[in-house]
Parts: structure tokens; sequence; C-alpha cells
């Protein structure tokens, strides 16, 4: 298995690290001994077909699934003890694959409910308006319309979220993984279903909030090009196994890589 | 020693006609992984139907039977096409289904009320109760034997049904996956339908032992709860699971009834309700059933 | 104020608290309830005998009756809430039945079945105003606070939520809690209203009533649940005649509004809204 110019960092350096990961769903192996590790500040991308085992990843990350064999450390913590509601505490935030927005409620609430988790009050002060209540509810309020502003959603804050055009679900999901502060982003197929223009302008998102929120970003993308033009770094696999590690460059040309995609139709 | 052979046998006596109620309804649940609280009233139905042919017509108990499954059969049917269908086409919130579940089952209920009035009546004695003695150890009445003897006949003939048909092996790949078995072909509108039909036609079985034990009335169906206890225990969707925690729960009933009293069985239903969602909540033979993330 | 009336308002209140807490549980955190009339029970019976038998005064006997219904909302919700599905349904309906076989068979306690007389009228309009505007505060506070978010995303979409740090099991359970409170206070305060409690005051067709008014209001929406407990309440008065089919329409409602329009009357909108949304347009 190549892994080109990135070799694997030691454990004491790895901001965040996938080891001997293994995950079995009856007889089917969904993730066979994944191992990489991504640094601190890094926009990366895990790309494979259809079916490789990449959403399957995230879950076990998220403790969505638990895992069978191996570790996963994040800032040197074993993730595997935590339970799902705690991970976003240590600083993980992600979108998935399906969309999961609260369709009922508005693009402003869908941002605000994430927005809340670092402002804190108590439910007295809930319950009664007092206290720290206005202010709280201020700062969450500010918090959600700038990060709304961000993606573009602003002028869109009182819509229910189900009625927004696809595309922009998409970047109001972006929006409430960034309203929670997280130091690792993980982004489960943000492109799905747009078009050419929609993913250009989606790239440009990305770069931006990896920028300006010093953020890692890990994105899961089966269509090369919007992995490929933006992540210097690029971990490949297919049927739950790593077949290639490397820049954009060493992945376009790596024969595993080729053989993977070989017959799959692109879809755009 | 004697009473505990017949507490024995008239707890699995009880247990398989729970059996007949919690299997229709875990098959149901397994298919559109909702609790369908109007089961009850499929039993009700199943009961008023086969009194009131017995009664009116004259009809032995073969027909009057058939004719009360049948019937009970339609009535799910209809209650799926009218009540969950709309819902089911428009949403995924299981909620509303729900809550729909429970409206058709005071509807039902109360329908009854209004038309058959509250009065308990005992169907006419067809079913033969008479006492059996059980080779010198204990005596039991044929009723519970023949109530037991028709629980497995019926959930046999369901086995086959799903093991050895087309629609049967249908039924059971939607059970694992319902959008992907639509996808295969199947006619997804269909199989529920069939679905339903079987599990009113089973609820009706129930419903007119149920009614000869404890004789017909309109709330008759509100008995279905310890079904839905029992289908917990043994594990939602699993319906081995259904017959395995009803003779389970039958039994329980009918010892805390013999040696303990009465009015505990009910206490002593729910604590075993609450015991397995502390214990093993998917119960005995239970798949968890997960979202696809 | 003619005596009849201020009972109807009397009564309205004491519904609408109930309402708002099986609002609170069912249109905001997503849970069906079959049992709620058992915390109303639990309140009233509590609060009947700590006030007639033990000469507590009634505002603290009040309190004592919500904690109580908190307290068995607390064993029953934990084992069944921290799963999803219908299992806090199903054991709802076990707990109404086992409160009633309770309530009538502990008699030397609960006077039984014929109920339990002799309670000192302590609902008075001002009284029963109060607790209405106390609680109605609290709880439109509440759903408009983290607290209401968080109860909307375990609803939602609990693998979601729990992705943004939601506890969605004790979420759940806090809802509960808080919804058996509001019901047991209702409860307590029908006791001291009408001088009177049965068991059966408290059976299905009263949990019946409770959820059908928050569908009917709307699920997601206080207002609604409120507007849906004054419809409700006033129609049941005037068609006393035809009482025998109340039981009958309630399930009708709820099955005819899930068909046609599950959002109910007011959909997950508020009152405030609608005096805001000209405003709203105006700006944007």
């Amino acid at each position: 298995m190549g892994e080109g110019s990135f070799p694997e960092a030691g454990r004491m350096s790895a901001f965040f690290e996938l080891s001997g990961v293994t995950k079995n769903f009856g007889g089917v192996q969904a993730v066979s001994k994944m191992t990489f590790s991504i640094a601190r500040g890094e926009l990366a991308g895990l790309m494979g077909p259809n079916g490789a085992g990449k959403t399957t990843i995230f879950n076990l990350v998220t403790g969505v699934y638990d895992l069978d064999e191996g570790q996963i450390f994040f800032k040197e913590e074993d993730l595997a003890r935590l339970k799902t509601y705690q991970v976003t505490g240590r600083g993980i935030a992600r979108t998935f694959q399906n969309l999961r927005l609260f369709q009922r409620s508005t693009v402003l609430e869908n941002v605000m409910t994430a927005a809340q988790h670092h402002v804190p009050y108590s439910f007295a002060e809930g319950m009664t308006h007092l206290g720290r209540w206005r202010s709280g509810e201020k700062k969450i309020r500010e918090k959600s319309m700038a990060l709304l502003e961000r993606v573009g959603l602003a002028d869109r804050a009182e819509q229910a979220a189900g009625t927004l055009p696809y595309g922009f679900q998409r970047r109001l999901e972006i929006a409430r993984a960034l309203a929670l502060d997280p130091e690792l982003l993980l982004l489960d197929e943000p492109a799905a279903g747009m078009n050419a223009e929609e993913v250009s302008s989606l790239n440009v998102l990305i770069r931006e909030i990896h920028r300006d929120f010093s953020l890692t970003i890990l994105v899961i993308e089966h269509h090369m090009d919007l992995v490929m033009e933006i992540c210097p770094h690029i971990i490949c696999m297919n049927f739950g196994a790593k077949i290639a590690e490397g820049t954009p460059d060493e992945i376009q040309n790596h024969p595993e890589v080729l053989k993977a995609y070989l017959g799959e139709e692109e879809v755009e | 020693m004697a009473t505990l052979i017949q507490q024995v046998i008239n707890g699995l006596s009880l247990g398989s006609v729970y059996a007949l109620i919690a299997v229709g309804y875990s098959l149901v649940y397994s298919i559109l992984l909702f609790s369908n609280f109007a089961h009850g009233g499929f039993l009700v139905i199943g009961g008023y139907i086969c009194y009131g042919t017995l009664r009116t017509f004259g009809t032995g108990i073969w027909l009057s039977g058939a004719i009360a499954l049948a019937g009970a059969g339609v009535a799910a049917v209809l209650t799926e096409r009218l009540a969950y269908r709309p819902i089911r086409e428009r949403t995924n919130v299981t909620l509303y289904l729900l809550i729909a579940s429970m409206g058709m089952s005071i509807v039902i209920e109360n329908i009854f009320v209004i038309v058959a009035g509250g009065r308990f009546r005992a169907l006419p004695p067809v079913i033969p109760t008479a006492p059996v003695n059980l080779m010198g150890l204990a005596t039991t009445s044929a009723f519970d034997l023949l109530s037991l003897v028709s629980a497995v006949v019926f959930l046999g003939a369901l086995q086959l049904f799903l093991s050895k048909t087309r629609w049967g092996l249908a039924i059971r790949a939607a059970a694992y996956d319902l959008r992907t078995a639509g996808l295969m072909g199947v006619n997804v509108n269909l199989l529920i339908s069939i679905v339903f039909f079987v599990a009113g036609a089973l609820a009706a079985v129930g419903g007119i032992f149920l009614s000869v034990r404890y004789t017909l009335y309109p709330q008759l169906g509100a008995i279905t709860i310890k079904a839905f206890v029992a289908a917990v225990i043994g594990g939602l969707g699993s319906l081995p699971g259904a017959v395995v925690g009803s003779l389970i729960l039958g039994l329980a009933e009918m010892l805390t009834a013999g040696f303990i009293s009465s009015q505990m069985r009910d206490l002593v239903v729910f604590s075993m309700l609450v015991i397995t969602l502390l214990v093993k909540p998917t119960g005995l033979f239970g798949k968890s059933v997960s979202e696809k993330v | 104020m003619s005596g009849y009336t201020e009972g109807i308002i009397i009564l309205l209140c004491i519904n609408a608290i109930a309402a708002m807490g099986v609002s609170l549980l069912t249109g905001f955190t997503g849970i069906f309830s079959l049992g709620h009339a058992a915390y109303m029970a639990l309140g009233a019976y509590t609060t009947a005998i700590l006030t007639v038998q033990h000469g507590v005064h009634w505002f603290p006997a009040i309190m004592c009756g919500g904690i109580m219904a908190v307290a068995v909302a607390f064993f029953i919700g934990v084992p069944t809430l921290k799963l999803m599905g219908d299992y806090y349904a199903i054991a709802s309906i076990g707990l109404g039945e086992a409160i009633r076989l309770i309530l009538e068979n502990w008699q030397s306690v609960t006077r039984g079945a014929r109920g339990y007389p002799g309670i000192d009228p302590y609902t008075t309009l001002p009284v029963a105003a109060a607790f209405f505007v106390v609680l109605a505060i609290c709880m439109f506070n509440l759903i408009n606070s983290r607290f209401g978010r968080a109860c909307k995303a375990c609803r939602d979409d609990y693998i979601a939520s729990s992705l943004l740090g939601f506890h969605t099991a004790r979420i759940r359970v806090i809802s509960l809690m808080i919804s058996a409170f509001y019901c047991g206070v209702a409860g307590a305060l029908l006791g001291g209203f009408l001088s009177f409690i049965q068991p059966v005051m408290f059976d299905m067709l009263k949990s019946t009533e409770l959820t059908a008014v928050v569908v009917f209001g709307g699920l997601g929406s206080m207002s609604g649940s409120l507007l849906g407990t004054a419809v409700i309440t006033l129609v049941t008065e005037l068609f006393r005649p035809i009482s025998q089919y109340r039981m009958l329409i309630y399930g009708a409602v709820l099955v005819v509004i899930m068909v046609l329009r599950p959002e109910g009357i007011m959909g997950n909108r508020e009152f405030l809204s609608w005096v805001k949304a000209p405003f709203r347009r105006r700006a944007g």
C-alpha cells in the first residue's frame, strides 16, 4: 500500500489517527485494518468508490458504531471509550451523507441548536428568562447569523430547513457543524447531488473555512474532482481497506486507484 | 402438585392465545417498524363477527370462525388503507402512525360500545369446555387443550406460509429491509395488505378464544397490551420471540394468579416489561434495528 | 361572574396545565404517551391524602403531588426512554393500568373505586388562574430556550442531536419529568375543584383527551395545545348530552388529523409569531 509523501506519524505527534480499525457487519467486513493519520491543520480527503467503507469510518469515529478491532486517537485520546454525545465535546463535528437537518425548524434554529453547545446557561435561567438567558440567547443568535452569512444563507434564516434547495441544505449542515467550534471537521460527501458550478463554490467555501477557522478537515467524497482539487493529502480506500495514500498526483496515477474506479461511471 | 400442573397448562393455554396476537403484532412491526395499537381492535372484530354469525345464522364454529377470520383480516387491511397508508406515503415520522393507530383502536372499540352495547356476551357453547383428566396427574379443561392446539396449528401454518411460499419469502425480505424489497420488484403496498390481513386473522382466532375465556365485550381488545408486553419480552419484530414471550407471560400470569393473588397478575406483567427493558431491552430474540447513518 | 362560568374557567386552567405537560412531551420531544392521566391521578391522590388525612396546607400538598408524579415518571422513564421506539408508549399503558389497580385496591389509603370524598375546595378561581399563569410562563420560556431546542432536536433526529452534543436519553427523561409535574399539579387542582376524586376520572378517556387536545392544536405548538384545550373543554361542556360519544370523537379526531393535517391547527407556530410576522416581512 503506497504511502507516498506521508509516512505514518508517530503516535505522540498525530492529531487524528486510526490504527488497525476493523468493523464487521454480520459476515461483511466493512472496514479492514484501516490505518492512517492526519496532522493538525491538514485538509485531507478520504476517497473510494461507493460502498468502500468511508462513511463507516466516520460512524466509527463519532461513536455511532462500535469498533471490532483497532483504535482511534484524537489529540492522543482513545475515542472508542466515548459515547456519541461526548464526541462533540472533544472537538469533533460532522456532516452526514444523507443530510440530517432538523427539517421542521428554521435555518437559523438549526444552527442555534448547535451554537448553544458553547453558551451554557442554567435550566432555571431558561425557565425564568432571567440571569444569563438574554445575553446567552443574543450570543447564540449572533454567532449563528454570522455563520449563516459565511455560507451565504443569512437571508433565508427564517425559512424552514426542509424547504431549502438541496445545495443550500448541504451548506446549512456545514454551518451547523461549524457552530460547534470544532477542531476536526468531518464532511461526509458534501458535494453529493451538486452540479459542477455548485461543486466549485463548495470547494471555495471549504478552503475558506479551513483557513479562517483554523480547522483540520477530513472530506469524504467519491467524486474525484472535489478531493483532487482541494486536498493535498488523500487516502484512498476500497472494500474497506486502504489502497493508496498520498498527494493528488500520486493518487491520480496509482494503479490500485485506477483499478478501483475503472468501470465506475462518474455521475455528473 | 396437581395445582401446579393445572396452572402450567392454564398458563400455556393463555400464553398460546397471547402468542396468536403477539405474532400478528410483531409481524406488522417487523415490516413497518411501528407498533400498531389498533391490533386489539381486530381481535374484538373477530370476536363479534364470530358471535354474530353463531347467534344470527346458527352456523357451526368452523364456518363462523372462518368468517370471523376473514372479516377481521379485511378490517385490518381497511385500517391500513384508510389510516396508515396516507400517512406512510407522506412522511416517515412513526409518531404519526402511532397516534393514528391509537385513534383507530379507540374508534373501533367505541363503535362496538355504541352499536353492540357494553354488555358482556357469552359465546354459544360451541367450543367444548368440559374438564379433561390428564392421565390422573391433573385436571384441565378441554378448552385449554383446544386453544393450545389451535394456536400451534395456526402458528405452524404461518410458519409454512413464511418459509415455503413466494409471498412468505417477500415478507421475510421486507422485514429485513422494506425499501430494498420494494426496489427488487416486490409490490410493497400489496405485501403490507397481506401482512395486515394475516395479522388481523390471527388476532381474530385469539379474540374468539378470549371471548370464550372472558366473555365478549368491547374493551376485550385492551388485553392486547399483554401481547405487546410479550412481544417486547420476546424481542420486537421477532416472531419466535413473540411466541416464547407470550408463553412466558401466560405462565407468569397463571402462576401468580394461582399461588399469589389474582389482582397481582397485571402488576406482574407490568414488572416483567420494566425488568426486560432494564436488563435486555432488545428482548430475548430481538435484533436491534439500526438506522442507516 | 356566575358560579358556572367560574367553574368553566377553573376547568380550563386545569386542563390547560395538563395539556402543556403533554405538549412538551409529545409535541416537542416526540414521545407518545398513552397513560398521562396516571400522573394526574398520582398528583390528585397524593394531595388529597395529605390535605385530608394529614392536615397539610394545600400549597405544599399540591407541590408534593407534582413531585410524586415526577418520581414515578423518573422510574418509568429511565429504562424506557433511553431506547428509541415505542417502548415508553407501551409502558405508559401499563403504568396507567398499574396505577388504576393500586388506586382501586389499596382501599385503606385511597378509599378504593368508590372514590375519595371530602377534599377541601382549595381550587378557587384565583388559585387556578395563578397556577396557570405561572406554569404557562415557565413553559413558554422553557421552549424558547436551550432546553426547548434540545427537545426538538431529540425529536427530529436523535442521531444528529447526539452528534451535536445532546444526551438524548437524559433530555427525554427530563422532558417526561416536567410533563409529569404539570399533570400532577393539574390532578391536584382537579381534586381541589371537585372536592372528590375517583380512579375512573383518570382513565384512558382522560389520557386520550389530553393527547387529542395536543394533536388537534398542533404537535410542536404550545399555543396550539392551549387552543385545543379551550376548544375541547368548551365543546365537551356544550355537548354534554352526547357525552357517551366523546371517546369515539376523540379517537376519530386523532385519526382524521393524522391523515389529513398532521400539523394540527397551528402547525409548529405560536401565537406570538402571528404578531411578529407582519413586522418581519416588512424588514426582509
